[in-house]
């Protein structure tokens, strides 16, 4: 028994098996391998594959790599250098890294509103709220006295930032409530919660129509949309420190993006029967007016 | 062109599987060590860490591998070397429990009386390794299983680049974030039968050398 010698055939083993994967294919080929980190919400739409598949029909061998991780962590990866581009949806924690220096060259390239969504008999009446705060402030006092439930995604992400402002905005502190449960999840997870719970929440458009369309969801409904207050705009952004044949790229990729704001307007439609996100062409500059407050508020 | 979804299933096999080779090219020559002095503190070390959490291992693995990190140099984050690294880290523990024991009982059971009956010391830890063949291929097979079916260290360092580093695990995430609850739910059973076939297949190739 010479360990040694064992050790030796089980690492040629384990090499064979990772030779012959990448000779499948399996690891990708040669391409130059350009990262780009988002949030999954954004991810899980589609769109971003969609976008990059045309993109690698016109630029051949070049990968788009996206990482759809939570929106801090899209942004730390950025700080980190470890990504060449994000695409993200939170103008509160974006402001901190673009006065850091790690993102520039900033993008909106589209947007969208968040929703609140709740039970059918709206038991806090946020269906009658004039705008977004007045509807935090109802399920604040239905919560308070009983009545109502609210699920808040307690994670950080571009949806739970929004959320916090707006109860920043309505001058309330639920953290703590015992109505108010942070939870820790994703949008589909959370909004499948509050499915169970009769629970109110806010969502992103995209997850919400998706779960709706399958029918997961039967005892919660949208209640309250398109209010300035819950728009919901997505930006992209160069990393200051990545270089090269990649940073080139990764301008390249968001250009193109930019100027096919087209596609992204009519994404989902089909699907959906609506949009998922509309195009920021012809309104750039109301829009970067809204993602300064929103950013300036939260900064 | 295969199918996406097949193509994922193949990759989480070969990154499981190749790390799962990894792990034993190290543990079996550890755990033959630690039984043959009967050391107990590796041993315990060892089962105390079985339960490590996968994600804990992805971020220090993290900071190994990140640009700034120590093996920065190696440009290993984001690919599916990292995910092998990672996953045969993670499964080194379980192994190094699982046939330090089944090491140590055949050398109380057959290695003494093979020694007791003449054979030289190198001959009585062959016989012992051999007739432990049939359940170290079972601690194999139990490695496989934890690594393909963890997450931590495949959406840490792995990244859920799709067509890249996109494994099994990964991808039933990224369809439940996706709100495709029943589409995780093909994949997550595919996982299963993917474990099971691979447990299977060892037992079908042991039951052929045995012949």
């Amino acid at each position: 028994m010479r360990p040694l010698y064992l050790a030796l055939t089980f690492i040629i083993a384990a090499l064979a098996i990772l030779a012959a994967a990448y000779a499948a294919g399996l690891f990708g080929g040669s391409e130059l391998r350009v990262r780009i980190s988002t949030t999954t919400s954004l991810y899980a739409t589609g769109l971003l594959d969609y976008l990059a598949d045309k993109y690698e029909g016109e630029h051949p061998g070049v990968a788009i790599d996206f990482l759809p991780v939570g929106s801090g962590q899209a942004l730390q990866l950025a700080a980190d250098g470890e990504v060449c581009a994000v695409f993200v949806h939170a103008p509160q924690l974006e402001i901190r890294y673009i006065r850091d220096g790690v993102l520039e060259d900033h993008r909106i390239i589209a947007y969208n509103y968040f929703i609140i969504v709740g039970p059918p008999d709206d038991p806090a009446g946020v269906r009658d709220a004039a705008n977004a705060t007045e509807a935090f402030r109802r399920i604040y006092e239905a919560g308070e006295a009983g009545r109502a439930v609210f699920i808040s995604r307690g994670d950080n992400s571009g949806t739970n930032v929004k959320e916090l402002s707006i109860w920043k905005a309505a001058g309330l502190d639920p953290s703590g409530r015992p109505w108010y449960k942070e939870v820790g999840k994703g949008m589909a997870d959370t909004l499948v919660m509050a499915d169970e719970m009769r629970a109110y929440t806010l969502s992103d458009i995209g997850t919400y129509l998706k779960l709706k369309k399958d029918g997961v969801l039967k005892n919660i409904e949208l209640l309250y949309a398109s209010s300035t207050e819950l728009i919901n705009i997505y930006s992209a952004y160069l990393v200051t420190s990545c270089m090269g044949a990649e940073r080139a790229q990764a301008q390249a990729f968001i250009e193109f993006v930019y100027s096919h704001q087209d596609l992204i307007g009519r994404y989902g439609v089909n699907k959906y029967g609506q949009p998922l996100f509309y195009p920021a062409e012809g309104r750039e500059e109301e829009l970067a007016r809204i993602w300064e407050s929103i950013a300036g508020a939260g900064g | 062109m295969l199918p996406e979804i097949a193509e994922v299933a193949l990759r989480s096999v070969a990154i499981s599987g190749a790390a799962t080779l990894l792990a034993l090219s190290w543990s079996l020559p550890l755990a033959y060590y630690v039984a043959e002095r009967s050391s107990k503190t590796i041993a315990t070390i060892s089962e105390a860490l079985v339960g490590v959490p996968t994600t804990l291992i992805g971020l220090l693995l993290y900071f190994i591998l990140r640009n700034e990190g120590p093996l920065g140099f190696l440009q290993l984050l984001y690919t599916p070397y990292a995910i092998v690294v990672g996953e045969a880290i993670l499964v080194t523990p379980l192994l190094v429990a699982v046939t330090y024991r089944v090491l140590a009982n055949a050398i109380a059971t057959y290695g003494e009386l093979a020694l007791s009956l003449g054979a030289s010391r190198s001959q009585a830890m062959e016989l012992a390794f051999t007739t432990s063949l049939p359940s170290l291929a079972a601690a194999a097979i139990m490695a496989f299983s934890r690594a393909v079916g963890e997450i931590g260290v495949a959406l840490i360092v792995g990244g859920n680049i799709r067509g890249y580093t996109r494994t099994m695990t990964t991808a039933i995430a990224l369809e439940v974030a996706k709100g495709e609850f029943w589409t995780a739910l093909e994949l997550g059973l595919i996982l299963v039968s993917l474990t099971v076939v691979v447990s299977l297949a060892v037992r079908l190739v042991k039951g052929l050398w045995e012949l």
